[in-house]
């Protein structure tokens, strides 16, 4: 398979609490946004964190990794909607960590089941490489629920 | 603690149909559309997991480094990061590459590297990433 590369910029100008910084999108160009570190732990005000940022990867991955399963399932998705949040704790001794990410995931799919729709979360938790790759240092859970199934 | 959120929702097959992250918790973006093309080929113009990752990455890196150059009495002017995320399907996320430029009053290029290397090991994304078989840095003075 090709490799696929994705590229990503910030310039901060300042100290951390005072400072703050521009991240844009560099590879499409979709996005080009202030962060600060007090919108990042404390209250957003309007502008994104690195933490928002994976929740909208860790959603992304797995709903695309959700359609590919329910696809090869022969059940395709007709509409699926993925919330994700991501935690950010304060450990003693470590300081910040992401601690988790909780996935809830709700959708149609003609031809499954509550419990195939289940199935096929699991597999697509399983095929994401995010999720993938948080797992070693958080606790990634997943909630599927299947809306007007059989 | 602190909880980031993003909605994203995703109508029809993976190949043909189409997504589109609606909404994050901040409100800062959204609707961005999304879709299996523009992530596995060419973006098109569409943002994808791997470039909010990287997305992700450079601004963690960023301010932990801001942090630590502040921490040892030589606040930086400014600091220019990019991440660069390289995924191969099927097998996942394969390499993250941190290049670093930054203006720093006072500090020598070996001080500059030092905490680079530190902001690159202790920000939470590095930390939550490090299953990535590569994390890659270049630090220099701009």
């Amino acid at each position: 398979m090709p490799r696929i590369v994705r590229e990503a910029d910030i310039a901060w100008e300042g100290t951390l609490s005072r400072g703050a910084g521009v991240v844009r999108a560099t590879s499409s160009g979709a996005f080009d946004l202030p962060v600060t570190i007090a919108s990042r732990v404390a209250e957003p005000e309007g502008k994104t964190s690195p933490e928002e940022l994976l929740a909208a990867a860790h959603a992304t991955c797995f709903v695309t990794s959700l359609a590919g399963e329910l696809a090869k399932a022969g059940t395709p998705p007709e509409h699926l909607s993925v919330h994700c949040t991501i935690t950010m704790d304060e450990v003693e001794a470590i300081g910040h960590r992401i601690v988790s990410s909780a996935l809830s995931a709700r959708g149609t799919a003609p031809g499954a089941d509550a419990a195939s729709f289940a199935q096929a979360a699991e597999a697509a938790d399983a095929g994401c490489p995010f999720s993938a790759l948080i797992k070693a240092s958080a606790t990634v859970t997943v909630e599927a629920t299947l809306e007007g199934g059989s | 603690m602190a909880d980031r959120t993003a909605k994203v929702t995703w109508s029809g097959s993976l190949i043909e149909g189409g997504g589109r992250i609606e909404s994050v918790g901040s409100g800062a973006f959204g609707p961005l559309d999304v879709t299996w093309d523009s992530r596995a080929e060419d973006s098109n113009g569409r943002t994808s997991p791997e470039e909010l990752i990287a997305a992700a990455h450079a601004s963690c890196f960023s301010m932990a480094l801001s942090h630590g150059l502040a921490q040892a009495g030589t606040p930086a002017d400014r600091l220019d990061t990019s991440a660069t995320v390289t995924f191969v399907p099927g097998t996942g996320i394969t390499k993250i590459a941190l290049t670093v430029r930054g203006a720093v009053p006072g500090v020598d290029a070996a001080s500059f590297a030092e905490a680079a290397q530190a902001a690159k090991e202790g920000c939470p994304v590095s930390k939550a990433l490090a299953a990535v078989p590569e994390i890659t840095l270049d630090a220099a003075l701009s």
